[in-house]
């Protein structure tokens, strides 16, 4: 039961977020290619890596780990375009086959022989996700789900910054006291 | 400030000084030795990022490691719990941040000054067995001119509490605004008994030294700062040390050797320049601020016929004693939006367990301050504060509470002591290399049980203060098992009069080279309670001001 994201933690965190991810222990990798998501996307450019069962079936994982429902989820934010990036880095070959051979693992779990993911009804999903729930591959999709949606979105996700007005961060880069309920309450009775 | 006229020095000629690390210590070291009229060339194996380079990149920062590098960028370091295992490799265990500047560009600026017990607790409290438990061979009194110097030169905002260390000159700038998360913690502390205070950062309330105040964007801890407010030696010292024209800053260098002369003296530092070329800049005396895992690095690299176990290290000390301090987090919901994520991590501090009573039976103390759980980062936050609460983790229930929790949650966090012991250390790694194939740092580290249980102390306290503060669904976090990594880097080359236990004197010369300095966190003989680096800054002040000196007699 741990949350310590605090400074002299913060680095070791950064290993163990993802833990169970096949990411955990090589994600680190500079993603210098990322700014070229958002031109690709400003451009409509189609998927540099993925094709289109394969990111239809992503897109509909991520949708299941932060739905759409009456506010945007990770389909608004985006998220696919910020996996197509990372995974067309060339250093991150082998994760790409480790994401390609859990997303079979899973497509092997329906009972109906081709079909796909993303063509299940959200609760037959939402199962298939249940069942898999400790799996690297699921572990994996919803740290990139979460990455993708909070990210600067330069590197192709958190489109219009839907990631932060779903988390309730006020992107405004600036702010005068006071912050919140507390501190006002705090201003007010003089304390 | 004058014109800056940047000199270039030639390797081959000597120059005064050579400073390798241009961090905390190495920036205000280069300022002191290049006001002085010394030549100074600093060298800094990463960039110079400026303001306008920063963002609120969690993603690149916090997940790629673009400021602090890693395995990934070609610097794998390893780690084992104890001397009889192997090590193995990690993306990283000692963390700094790698550019002008060094972490003081991305640290959080809580700038506690150390108190006297911390000088002389040893003798105080008695030895620990096992340990290497000392009294500094200076005293407070002797370092305070020298963090009243970083208050000003370097810009430190605050108020003098009563039961403050005593100084001689008030803080420049006035205390942050308290934020949501202190006022809990205030509230919480007062009820209790308890004396909370603000707290002392090295980031600016108000505009000071030519630099304005802050914006209170919230991404301090992790971050470089977009606006200058934070009082970094990239944007207060260094400035100064380049304005003078006596001071060569050279970036993209890797320092891999320190050589000596036959008579035991340094003579040059030997670095790949930004093109990979190796050169050799000499000089009268060189001065290592590399920080508490490079400096030990760089002298048992630096081995000799006549340094057979590494340069200065005829007392085995060098790498040894390294202290992390220890911490631990609680954190909490409450009713009404706190918004811990906005503003500087910290304005109050309870500094009432200073010193843990010691019929506890252990050794231990520290501080308690408030934060926000995730340093304010969203990401962070989204990762790990369901699994924490043991809420549902996926989904759109996830989706439905991560609001809440981002904006209602405030966390509490201990900060406390670690013992030296030699068998926490620094070593060259037998087998692992980095990019440019100097040995990877091998990090050898399991807190004294002492430690632990003053991490647990802090952590049971902070939970009775979430407790009294009102919060609902309170969870937190100590290392029981000892921690596997850290950003306090310490201990490393203790200062010491005595030549056998200690590996610079108290005016951070080498006991065993002449010419040669060392002042970083690896000077510190004990840890202080969770807040090294203003110690480290009035300590480059101190030894600045006297190796000049020095310089001026010719007794370098």
């Amino acid at each position: 039961m741990s949350v310590s994201r605090s400074r002299r933690s913060f680095l070791v965190d950064s290993a163990t977020l993802a833990k169970g991810s096949f990411l955990a222990l090589s994600l680190p990798v500079i993603l210098s290619a990322c700014q070229r998501s958002q031109q690709a996307l400003e451009q409509g450019a189609g998927f540099r890596v993925f094709e289109g069962d394969e990111a239809a079936d992503l897109t509909a994982i991520a949708a299941r780990i932060i739905p759409t429902d009456d506010t945007p989820g990770a389909t608004e934010a985006g998220v696919i375009y910020f996996l197509d990036t990372i995974f067309a880095e060339a250093r991150r070959a082998s994760q790409l086959a480790l994401l390609r051979e859990g997303l079979a693992a899973l497509r092997g779990q329906l009972t109906t022989r081709g079909r796909n993911i993303h063509e299940l009804t959200e609760a037959q999903q939402d199962q298939l996700l249940r069942d898999n729930e400790q799996t690297p591959f699921f572990a994996t999709m919803r740290y990139l789900t979460i990455a993708g949606t909070f990210s600067l979105p330069r590197y192709g996700g958190n489109r219009d910054k839907v990631g932060y007005q779903l988390i309730g961060y006020e992107d405004r880069g600036a702010w005068s006291a006071p912050y919140g309920f507390y501190d006002a309450d705090y201003a007010e009775r003089g304390e | 400030m004058a014109k800056a006229v940047f000199p270039s020095f030639p390797t081959r000629e000597e120059v005064d000084f050579v400073v390798v690390g241009s961090g905390a210590a190495g920036g205000v070291m280069a300022k002191e030795l290049s006001t002085a009229g010394h030549s100074v060339v600093l060298l800094e194996q990463g960039p110079h990022l400026k303001a306008a380079d920063f963002h609120h990149d969690e993603w690149g920062y916090d997940h790629n490691l673009e400021l602090t590098w890693g395995r990934s960028q070609g610097y794998p370091q390893t780690f084992r719990k104890f001397e009889s295992d192997v090590a193995h490799e990690r993306e990283m265990v000692c963390g700094y941040a790698h550019n002008v500047g060094g972490s003081s560009m991305h640290y959080s600026g809580n700038f506690w000054r150390f108190r006297p017990i911390d000088f002389v607790e040893a003798s105080v409290r008695g030895p620990i067995a096992g340990t290497n438990f000392s009294d500094w061979p200076i005293t407070y009194s002797d370092l305070e001119p020298y963090y009243t110097k970083v208050d000003w030169e370097v810009g430190v905002s605050g108020l003098q509490g009563p039961w403050d260390p005593p100084r001689t000159r008030g803080y420049p700038c006035p205390p942050m605004p308290i934020k949501g998360s202190d006022v809990l913690l205030e509230r919480a502390a007062k009820a209790m008994g308890l004396n909370p205070y603000p707290a002392p950062v090295a980031i600016l309330s108000q505009p000071h030294n030519g630099r304005p105040g802050c914006i209170h964007c919230g991404f301090c801890n992790g971050y470089g700062c977009e606006v200058n407010a934070k009082s970094s030696s990239l944007v207060t010292v260094i400035p100064v040390a380049l304005a003078t024209g006596n001071c060569e800053l050279r970036t993209h260098c890797t320092v891999h050797r320190v050589n000596t002369n036959d008579q035991g003296r340094a003579t040059e530092v030997v670095y790949w320049d930004a093109d990979g070329e190796e050169q050799a800049q000499r000089a009268r005396a060189v001065v290592l601020c590399a920080n508490g895992s490079e400096t030990p690095r760089l002298l048992l690299m630096s081995e000799s016929a006549q340094h057979p176990d590494g340069l200065a290290n005829s007392s085995g000390m060098v790498g040894k004693n390294l202290m992390f301090n220890g911490y631990s987090t609680v954190m909490g919901l409450f009713d009404e939006p706190v918004n811990a994520y906005k503003s500087v991590p910290a304005t109050r501090v309870v500094h009432d367990f200073y010193e843990l009573d010691p019929s506890l039976g252990f050794y231990g103390g520290g501080g308690i301050d408030g934060r926000h759980p995730s340093r304010g980062a969203p990401m962070g936050f989204a990762l790990t504060a369901a699994p924490a609460f043991g809420t549902p983790t996926w989904g759109s229930e996830f989706k439905a509470v991560l609001a809440h929790q981002f904006s209602h949650v405030a966390a509490f966090d201990g900060h406390t002591t670690s013992l030296p012991l030699s068998t926490n250390n620094i070593t060259l790694d037998p087998t692992v290399k980095d990019k440019f194939g100097r040995p990877a740092i091998r990090t050898t580290y399991m807190d004294h049980p002492d430690d632990i249980e003053t991490m647990r102390w802090f952590y049971e306290k902070t939970v009775e203060m979430m407790e009294v503060a009102g919060a609902s669904n309170i969870v937190g976090h100590y290392e029981r098992d000892g921690q596997e990594g850290n950003v306090h880097l310490l201990g490393t080359c203790r200062m010491g009069n005595d030549p056998d236990s200690s590996v610079v004197n108290a005016m951070n010369r080498a006991h065993d080279v002449p010419n040669l300095f060392m002042c970083d966190g690896s000077s510190l003989v004990t840890s202080g309670r969770g807040q090294p680096t203003m110690t480290i800054m009035a300590l480059a002040f101190r030894a600045g001001e006297l190796i000049s000196q020095a310089a001026r007699r010719n007794e370098i």
